[in-house]
């Protein structure tokens, strides 16, 4: 079997098995495993950005976390307690303001086309982007590179975070964001600890691996791969390196959004812990410890980790030194195991020895051409020589 | 025939400069690396630049290729002023260079170095939904058959040896289709049997292709070469066939005395 065989068997028997799990789980761990799958749709951006394209962000969580608040603030004006003003917003306002959200505490207005839920769920996509857009023009046009780039993206986050704690008027503060009416599309609700959000995390959860798969199998995956391994090399040849590497920082922190929104479907609360240092570094080993060259190591990587991490939580012995062992997972696979589960995966299918049980017949199965152009190199080397 | 072989015209080379250089200058803390360089290279001519170590020939290269940024003076690609334009603007213009170390992606194969120096539809959008084929293109199996890397299609880069890999490098900057080549000591490590195929590679190239190639070895130049382009000091000491530059005192003090090169 060759890799290719066996990994689109794993990307089938993983959406089988993702697909199924509703149907012999109960509620509670319905919703947990929704959540893992959240997170998985965040390792997969982080893929994407950093095993694709070498781009390291430490601040995926502000791209996650802004997802999350702009569905969060179409899902608190849904509730009709909270018309025509947010409570959160009377707590903080001036004693005599207007109860309007234009005008009752300073940028409230901000809220306003919030009243809309499309348009909650199209700003949690397109704002991620837009932020990330900024801050890669900066960092790219500057040829940032390397652990700068980490530095800086994680810098962002810990700004986002501490805007969105300082504005408690406009933002909920510390408490972010809760009590929030369930996402209704058309009249069908997602009810968080049913099959319908797990289901809707689910198939955003395929449709982004597949669409993902579809483009870095394309020639942008083939350029990202050749701007990774040397963006010297990769502008002489005439490719514009910042607009790719630009490309792909948006690309993954639309994917960051859509989970964050997810998030909010599921947890049915933002706050500004997404934003955390602690949650974004959390992705990157998720991502590295799956395999952050691969879409669907990365996937696994984060369910295992999240489920081996909700065990340890509910543990007295393990729940304190989760934390630590989270990070020494993290320097294992870094030194020795770089490409995670995928890089084992793939280790064994191309396992040495597997060829002659084949009888060579992976050899005589392969294409004739470089074969046939072997012999015409080697006759014309040997006139050469001659 | 294939795509990239052009019918060669030698004695018919038109005249008019497809690269001209004005004043080219660099200074690192004011060290003059490149000083008042005038190059003019005509279309489809093979030139060598040669000179002893450190006399500036790569950091000419860098300039041209947008590497360096030059300190004073233009670069002019037929009638487009290319100075400062960026690297990736420049290659698009048609500027090709290999490098003196052979820059290649290592941990990719032969033919996906090759698809992503021939493709030509280089920026983001025009590439979103582009497949990568699995199989050579007629164009990439003449370059990598040009190159004696055709029977090393599926191979990474990482396995090939240092010949190969100078080959390489130049069969990705035969895939760029430029008007210009730009070689940096293609020779350089090749064993005896592999320079005399580069030597033959480049002497087939001349005349389809305009190239500016840089060597050290005497030998090689002699075989090679029409015009000679003498570096010394960052500036241009002499010009002129192999015949005119050896019996040039200039340079017979400056350079093909000295001990770097008398073993050539
Ligand atoms: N980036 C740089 N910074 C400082 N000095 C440099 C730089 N690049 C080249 N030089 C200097 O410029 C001179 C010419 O170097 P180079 O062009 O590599 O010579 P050549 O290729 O002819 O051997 C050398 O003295 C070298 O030390
Ligand atoms: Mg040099």
């Amino acid at each position: 079997m060759t890799y290719r065989t066996a990994s689109i068997i794993a990307y089938i028997a993983f959406f089988a098995v993702v697909l199924a799990l509703p149907l012999v789980l109960n509620s509670f761990w319905t919703n947990r495993v929704a959540i893992y799958l959240v997170y998985s749709i965040c390792a997969i951006g982080i893929s994407m950005s950093w095993g694709y394209a070498g781009i390291l962000s430490l601040g995926q969580g502000l791209f996650f976390g802004m997802g999350a608040y702009m569905l969060a603030m179409s899902l608190t004006l849904a509730v009709p307690e909270n018309n025509p003003v947010p409570q959160l917003m009377l707590l903080n306002m001036e004693p005599n303001a207007v109860r309007d959200l234009c005008c009752v505490t300073t940028g409230s207005f901000l809220w306003i086309p919030f009243r809309s839920v499309a348009v909650g769920m199209i700003a949690g996509i397109v704002v991620p982007c837009i932020l990330a857009a900024a801050i890669g023009y900066v960092m790219f046009k500057r040829r940032t590179t390397g652990v700068y780039v980490s530095i800086i993206t994680l810098a962002f986050a810990v700004i986002g975070q501490l805007l969105i704690i300082n504005n408690q008027p406009l933002t909920g503060g510390f408490n972010g964001l809760a009590d929030l009416a369930l996402l209704e599309i058309g009249g069908f609700e997602f009810d968080p600890y049913g099959p319908s959000a797990y289901y809707a995390v689910a198939l955003t959860l395929i449709a982004v691996i597949l669409l993902a798969r579809y483009m870095l199998t394309g020639r942008i995956g083939q350029v990202l791969k050749a701007i990774r391994e040397d963006e010297a090399r990769a502008r002489y040849l005439g490719y514009d390196v910042e607009n790719y590497k630009l490309f792909i920082f948006c690309v993954s922190a639309g994917v960051a959004g859509l989970a964050g929104m997810l998030f909010t479907v599921t947890s049915e609360f933002a706050t500004p812990s997404l934003m955390a240092t602690s949650l974004s570094i959390s992705m990157v080993i998720w991502a590295a410890t799956g395999g952050r060259a691969s879409l669907l190591g990365a996937c696994i990587g984060a369910l295992i980790v999240n489920f081996v991490g909700s065990l340890a939580s509910e543990s007295a012995t393990f729940q304190p030194v989760w934390p630590i062992i989270l990070g020494l997972l993290f320097v294992v696979v870094v030194l020795f195991m770089p490409n995670g589960i995928a890089g084992i995966f793939k280790a064994f299918i191309d396992r040495p020895g597997k060829a002659e049980r084949l009888g060579g017949a992976k050899l005589s199965g392969k294409t004739e051409r470089p074969d046939k152009a072997d012999l015409l190199v080697k006759s014309e080397l040997s006139a050469r020589e001659a | 025939m294939n795509a990239v072989h052009r019918p060669s015209q030698a004695g018919a080379v038109s005249t008019a400069p497809i690269l001209r250089t004005q004043n080219l200058t660099v200074r690192f803390d004011e060290f003059p690396a490149v000083r008042d360089v005038d190059l003019s290279i005509a279309d489809g001519e093979l030139r060598v630049i040669i000179g002893a170590n450190g006399a500036g020939k790569s950091t000419l290269l860098d300039l041209l290729c947008g590497k360096t940024l030059p300190s004073e003076g233009e670069i002019w690609l037929r009638d487009r002023n290319i100075t400062g334009i960026g690297e990736a603007a420049i290659a698009r213009s048609g500027v090709g260079r290999k490098f003196q170390t052979p820059t290649v992606f290592k941990d990719m194969t032969v033919l996906e170095n090759l698809q992503v120096a021939s493709n030509r539809r280089v920026r983001v959008f025009e590439n979103l939904f582009e497949r990568v084929k699995g199989r050579p293109s007629d164009k990439e199996v003449a370059v990598a058959e040009r190159t004696g890397l055709l029977g090393s299609m599926k191979r990474k880069a990482s396995e090939l040896s240092h010949g190969q890999l100078q080959w390489l490098e130049l069969a990705m900057v035969l895939s760029q289709e430029p008007k210009i080549i730009l070689l940096d000591e293609p020779a350089a490590g090749m064993t005896a049997a592999e320079t005399d195929k580069t030597a033959e590679l480049l002497l087939d190239l001349a005349g389809g292709h305009t190239v500016l190639v840089i060597e050290h070895d005497m030998a090689f130049v002699r075989r090679i070469c029409r015009t000679i382009t003498v570096m010394h000091q960052g500036a241009v000491l002499a010009e002129g066939t192999a015949e005119e530059i050896e019996r040039n005192p200039a340079v017979i003090e400056a350079y093909l005395g000295s001990a770097t090169l008398s073993h050539a």
